[in-house]
Formats: structure tokens, sequence, C-alpha cells
């Protein structure tokens, strides 16, 4: 229970004792990272604004990681995912209410498809779905690049970078900011907090009864924890483990879903990468449960932010923020070791 | 003098005294049994010694002088030695260099080789423990393996051997011959501590007897005062009827049939080699014979799948071999597997969790899809109170739970799903005796409803005393059956090494 948040402390301590040895004090340092995370409203929203694609992420991975299969290649299937999706977004003709389910349903679709031909060959010819989910991210990286600059290419649109037509208005993602200052929350209007909010509420909720609530779950929660028990026990066991994978591929293509329909408007080759292997450290931390992802996905979001503060306020570099959450799952990982360890002397003593 | 003293001694883990002042000694020259139910404190007690835990308080004295020992590293160098139920051996290496395995003497970097040769001949002619010391040990049998974990307590000098349940994996010739060397290292002054379930094997071997019960010392007992009732009742701590009562079978219809089932490992080696065999409706059918001999490979072919070579089996007189495991158990195969940890229980999994598995698809634990967990709970609940399982609810992990009890959830699961056919591999491996007694009266219960019951166990007394027929395998195939009244020990445990022509 309180490893992440001493895991958290003690990177942090390592970071300030980083700052140092760059020349900053540690009070500059902290004041850098406190401007930009909890200084105000307007910051605190942006942690919550980022915080939803890295939960979609971190949602996607833990859902394969419940059935012991290792999805690497969320990076590649929210590309093509979005990309799907946008399409949908750009040449169906659908009233809003329809539009924006659909192109919801299109991304998804998108990244289940993806997901699938790793998840066909690891069922089918035991290939291992790490090797082939990476040469997919690099093949999808590839494939969208090419689709952007060619045949989806929106010539005619001003723009330096390669990009798509626009969305249609009816697939665009509004905002939920008067919902939140309706509540006496108070959310500027530059900040994201849009329809994507919903859609990982809903896929979260979704995610969380299918594993605790449904025999799918059940049966995906079994084969993680013992294949052969399973089988043993009848599980179909390729089943499971590509149902498992194709649902992670669905939530993975949610991943731009904010980027995309809210904050862009158009597909391009530049919206942001490496989501799906934050995706992977936001599983891990977060225990692989909806509700744990929920807290590490914050946490992540709220480590960006302060990168970025710190770049701005000091002298100490955004990278620094790769190094310190490397160093937080670390910590996280030998502190539950540790306390475990710990707790079970205790226990000893008291029963004594 | 003693050997070996271990006075007081208490060790507590959370919510359980594992071992309360418990006292046992050993003298040079002799095999003192250590015998209790699963959780009694036996394995705490062996661990400490062999310095895995260190006691809470308690002395622990070699030779008369007291010690503390540290680590098994410390307990090897006092002269400690443990031979475990599984075997520490590295399968790939040879015999020789299995055994000099940790203290290899070298020159200039070239590992020596005939030089403990030497001494280990010397070691095996002393002990009659005859091995090829050249022989892969992947390639030999279990009894011979065993032979070489005596062996590298032996050559690391150690004079306190413990046993965990030796003869569990033997046939009852293989037993014999591990009695042989218990006594000639009993004769050289050696002293041995045997844990073992098997009463009949400690009254024949031991010379002293310790009974334990829920941590405790119940008693000490030289074996010639003993009886095999006595034992049982100290460690149960009420009488308890070793005898299996049941009246003659009533066969019925035919369940299952195996019919000429040939089928090869990875390495082409023939694992089934045209075995048939049939058990009806209302029988136990006993199948022994030395592990090894293709009992898993049955088990496996009966109720996962197999790629069989050759052959067919049918259930009802319907072919199931393009049945997955589902529909198998579905139409009523139920399985109790020999290994459980491995194969019977999801162990971080809630026992309502564990007591469904299996039938967790089916109504009414699911309405539709979503999982009924009120009636889970519930069915938990009814299976705890029916099996007599202990565990403070049903929502505790399989985990916590005794050994014993563990073996009960997965014969209360496979029982309560009322198959056709039950397989029970193993029931009762590692299970103590009130539990034991428990399994056996199920089983007879099952066969009493008109189950078709196939029974494999490497424990010989089980066999004989459950079974309405037994079928011994032997290298792939049923090489004799024999009805209940016509088997003995003698002639089953003869057939079993292959010997077709017992008297």
């Amino acid at each position: 229970m309180f490893s992440p948040i001493l895991g958290v402390l003690a990177a942090i301590v390592v970071l300030l004792l980083i700052a140092m040895v760059i020349g900053e004090m540690p009070g500059k340092t902290l004041d850098g990272i406190y401007r930009f995370t909890l200084a105000n409203a307007s910051r605190l929203a942006t942690i919550f604004s980022m915080a939803i694609p890295l939960f979609l992420a971190g949602l996607a991975v833990a859902m394969a990681f419940q059935a012991n299969v290792f999805n690497i290649g969320v990076e590649g299937q929210y590309f093509i995912g979005g990309l799907v999706g946008a399409v949908a977004g750009i040449y169906l003709r659908l009233p809003a209410y329809l539009h924006l389910p659909v192109v919801v349903l299109a991304s998804m679709t998108g990244g289940a498809l993806w997901a699938a031909i790793p998840a066909l060959l690891k069922v089918r010819m035991g290939i291992h779905e790490v090797i082939s989910t990476i040469m997919f991210n690099n093949i999808a990286a590839a494939l969208v690049n090419f689709l952007v600059n060619g045949p989806l290419s929106g010539r005619g649109e001003k723009s330096l970078e390669p990009q798509t037509l626009k969305i249609q208005p009816t697939a665009l993602f509004g905002k939920l900011n008067h919902w939140f200052n309706a509540l006496g929350l108070k959310v500027p209007r530059h900040i994201y907090l849009d329809y994507s909010l919903i859609v990982a509420i809903v896929m979260g909720f979704l995610v969380w009864f299918l594993l605790y609530r449904m025999r799918q779950g059940f049966e995906i929660r079994a084969v993680g924890t013992s294949l052969e028990v399973s089988q043993y026990a009848g599980i179909r066991v390729k089943r499971v483990q590509l149902t498992a994978f194709l649902a992670s591929g669905a939530l993975a293509g949610l991943v731009g879903l904010q980027e995309i329909f809210a904050i862009r408007g158009v597909y391009t080759f530049e919206i942001a990468a490496g989501l799906g292997f934050d995706g992977i450290a936001i599983a891990l931390i977060g225990g692989n449960s909806p509700i744990g992802v929920i807290f590490s996905s914050v946490l992540f979001a709220f480590l960006k932010q302060a990168g970025y503060g710190l770049q701005l306020y000091t002298a100490v570099p955004n990278a620094i923020i790769y190094v310190i959450s490397g160093l937080m799952i670390l910590f996280i990982v030998v502190i539950n070791e540790v306390t475990t360890r710990y707790i079970r002397a205790l226990r000893r003593k008291e029963a004594a | 003098m003693t050997l070996l003293k271990m006075d007081g001694i208490t060790k507590v883990f959370p919510g359980v005294r594992a071992n309360d002042r418990v006292t046992f000694d050993l003298a040079p020259g002799e095999i003192h049994a250590l015998v209790g139910e699963n959780g009694a404190g036996k394995t705490t007690l062996m661990k400490i010694l062999y310095g895995l835990y260190r006691p809470d308080s308690g002395t622990v004295s070699i030779r008369d002088e007291a010690i503390t020992i540290k680590n098994p590293r410390d307990a090897i160098a006092r002269g400690i030695g443990m031979v475990h139920q599984h075997f520490m051996l590295v399968p790939p290496f040879t015999v020789l260099e299995n055994i000099i395995l940790g203290r290899e003497s070298q020159t200039a970097g070239v590992l020596r080789l005939e030089e403990p040769a030497r001494e280990i001949a010397e070691i095996m002619r002393r002990n009659g423990l005859p091995v090829d010391l050249a022989a892969r040990v992947e390639d030999l049998p279990v009894g011979l393996q065993q032979r070489v974990e005596i062996l590298k307590l032996l050559y690391r000098g150690a004079e306190i051997l413990v046993f965990d349940e030796p003869s569990a994996v033997l046939t009852p010739q293989e037993v014999v011959e591990l009695f042989k060397t218990f006594r000639m290292m009993r004769d050289q002054g050696k002293g041995l501590i045997f844990i073992s379930h098997k009463l009949d094997e400690v009254l024949e071997i031991a010379d002293r007897i310790t009974v334990i019960r829920r941590g405790q010392v119940v008693r000490t007992l030289a074996s010639r005062e003993a009886t095999k009732p006595l034992i049982a009742e100290l460690m149960v701590g009420k009488p308890v009827f070793l005898h299996v009562e049941k009246a003659p079978a009533s066969p019925g219809k035919v369940v299952l049939e195996a019919r000429q089932l040939r089928q090869r490992s990875e390495r082409g080696n023939l694992v089934l080699d045209g075995l048939s065999l049939e058990v009806r409706a209302g029988e136990i059918y006993g199948l022994a014979g030395v592990e090894g001999n293709g009992q898993s490979e049955l088990v496996h072919a009966i109720t996962e799948s197999a790629r069989l070579e050759a052959g067919d089996i049918f259930l009802e007189g319907r072919s199931i071999s393009q049945w997955d495991v589902r529909t198998r158990r579905d139409r009523g195969i139920g399985h109790i597997p020999e290994d459980r940890h491995r194969y019977g229980l999801l162990l971080p999994f809630s026992l309502a969790e564990n007591l469904v598995l299996g039938q967790h698809h089916r109504r009414p634990f699911v309405r539709g899809s979503v999982v009924d967990s009120g009636r889970v709970r519930q069915y938990a609940r009814e299976s705890i109170e029916k099996f007599d399982i202990r565990t403070p609810n049903e929502l505790t992990p399989a985990h916590a739970l005794s050994g014993g009890n563990q073996q009960k959830v997965i014969v209360a699961r496979e029982m309560r799903f009322d198959p056709i056919l039950l397989v029970a591999a193993q029931p009762t491996r590692g299970v103590d005796v009130g539990a034991t007694e428990f399994i056996y009266q199920q089983l007879i219960a099952a066969r009493e409803r008109g189950k078709a019951v196939l029974l494999v166990s490497a424990d010989l007394d089980e066999i004989l005393s459950l079974s309405d027929r037994i079928g011994v395998i032997f290298k792939g195939k049923i090489i004799r059956e024999f009805r209940q009244e016509e088997a003995t020990k003698e002639r089953v445990g003869l057939c079993m090494t292959g010997e077709k022509q017992s008297a």
C-alpha cells in the first residue's frame, strides 16, 4: 500500500540530490516543481488533462498483463487506432450524436485490428508477443507516416507538417470545463478536460466490471495467475489470451482520442509518441488494476509536468524526469519487497 | 552421549505456534522417526535444524555443544544433511558431477574427478548404495536419484541425516533397499531422522518415534512399545479407523474404456504402449505401478488431451479424443490432479473461487456472463461445511490453507460437480492421517453413488485397501489385473517391477 508513496518520495530525494550536483538548491528545485504542478487550479487541471491518455494507455497494458500477455504494442495500436478513428471522423457524414460514438468505436476497432496480428501469431504459432509487438510498433509508425504523406494527406490544408484533412465538426470532442466550473472547480478555458475523460471513465469502469464481476474476467485473471491450473480447469486459455489481447488493443486505440479529436482536429504524424511505453510503467505501478492505474497515471502526468517546471525554472534538464520515473519504478518494487518482509517480521514479534 | 539435542524449541508464525517447546534428541546409531499430521510442525522443526528458520527460543546442541545454525551452509558444516521430498539435483549432470557439486576440488583450474570418484565408490560400498557414476541423473529412475541425494550428503560427511518422506516415490522393493541402507548407516554410528506418513514403515525401521501434534511433542516412545493405532491416535488426538470399511462392489456398465493407447514422449520413447483398461460404474479401479511407467500420461490422455499415436478413449461409449478439457469436464470427467500446487488451485484466489473453478462458467454460478458471487459464496460455504475444510471463511485465499485442507478443497470441488468418472491421482500425497481417512471415505462414497473411480497412487497400501480391481502398469501397459481378494502387497509389488509370473 505504502510502497508507491515511499517510492515517489525516495525518487524525489534522488532528484533533489541530482539537482544539487547540477548546482540547484533543493528549495529552488522544489519550487520549480510546485509552481508547475500544484500552485493553482490551472496547473492541477493540466495534470488531470494529461492523465487521460496515460490512463487509457496504462489500462490497455494492464488488461493484457492480467492475462499474462505482454502487450508492448500499445504504441503502434494507438497510432493505427487513432488514424482509423480520424478517417471515420473525416470522411463520414453523420449527426454528432452518432458521429462521436462511431469515431470512438472506429478507434477501438483500429487498435484491436492492429493487435490482432501479433495476437493470432501468439496463439496460433507460439510467437512471443514481446517481439512481434515491438516490430509492429515500427511498422505502424512507418505505415502512418506513409498514409499521412500519401493517400490520406490533406493537401491544401495550410500546415507545415504532413497531416490529414480536417475532422468533421460533428466528430470533434468538446470540453467539459463548464461542468467542472458548475461544480465550483475553476478550470481555465485552455485546459483540455474533454469528452475523452468520459471515455476514460467508462472504459475504466467496464474493465473493472469485466475483470472482477464477469466470468470472462475471472478466466482472464485465472490465466494470468497460472496457465497450468487454467488448462486443468478447462479454461480455453488461448481464446482467453486472444480476447484479452484484442481488448487491450481496443483500449490502446483510444489513447490518441484527446490529441486528435479535442486538441488538433486533424491526424498528423506528429501526434505524441511514447505513451504506449509510459503505459507499461503505469500498469506496473498501478498493480494492473483499473483503480491502481488511476493513481499511477495521475502520478505520471504530475511527473511530466514537473519536468516542464524544472526545465523552465531551473538548470535541471527536462530529461531528468525519465531518470526519475525509472528510479521510481525500481524503488517501488524494492520498497514493496522490503516492507512486506518488515511487516512479516513485525507480525511475528507481535504474535510472540 | 547424544548426537543431537533440540531443547525447548519454540517458533511462532503469525497466528500459529508452529513449534511450542519442542524437545527432540538423537543418539548416534539411531533411527528416530518424526510423525505428525500436516501442519503439526515437523517441517518447521527440521527447517530450524537446517538453518532455514531461527527459533524464537530454545537451543540446539550437537555432541553436547550448544550451537547456532544460521543457514544451510552452517548446517552442512556441522554434519547435518537433508534429503528433501523434491530432489536438489542437476538433471543433465552425471551422478559424479552432482555429488561433487559444491565441494569440487581442482588442480590449476581443472576439475579433479578421479580422487572423488574413488572416495565415493568407497562410500557406496559401505552403505549399500551402488549407482553408476557416469550416468546422467535425468536418465535414472527416481529410486536411484534418491541414492544420489544420499551420496551427496555422505560425501559431505553428514552425521545427522534427515529424510523427508523418502519412501513416497519408491516401489516396495526400493523401500526394502532404502531401509537396508538406513541400517548400514545406523551401524556406522550415524543418526537418522525419518519423517513419514506411512506408519507401517515407521514401525519397521525406527528405533524411537516422536509424535508431534499442533506444534507440541505429544510423546516420544520406543517403537517396541508402539502400535499403529496408538501412533495414529496420538497424532490425531482421537481414535482413527485406518481400516477402510466398504461393502462389496456392484459394478455396472463400462464408463471409461481405454483401448490400445499408444503414445510417445517428446524424445520418442513409448510412454503408453498398447494400454487398455475398463472402469465400470460403481467400482474403484486402482492403477498400481512405479512412478514414471505411464500413469501421468494416461491421466493426461483421459482428462486433458493427448496426441495419441494409436488407440482411443471412450466415455460411456463415446470417443473423447476430439473433446477439449472443458467439454470433458462438462460431460462428467472429474479430476483430482497429482500435483495440487501446480494444477489444482489458483493459490492467490479465494476458496470460493477455487471451489467453483472448472464449473465457474455454468449456472448457477453465472447469470449470463456475470458472476453471481452470492451464489458462489453460498455454494462455497456448503462445501466447506460438508467437507470439513478448516478455514476462517470462504474468502480466505487458497495459499493460506494447510496442505491437507487444500487437498480437501480439490476433493470437494471435484466431488460436488458430480462427475460420472472421477480420476484421482495421488489423492492423499502429503496429506495427514485425518484428511486421508476423510478422502478415502469420499472416494468410497462416490463409488456407492455409482461413479466410476480411477485411482492412481504410488502408495500401494492405498491401492490395496480402496480398489475393487487393481491394474499394474509397467512400461506403458497394464501387465496384469487383480481382483481385490487375490491382491496382496507382495504379489502386486512384485508385479510392479515387471515380473509377470508372480505366484
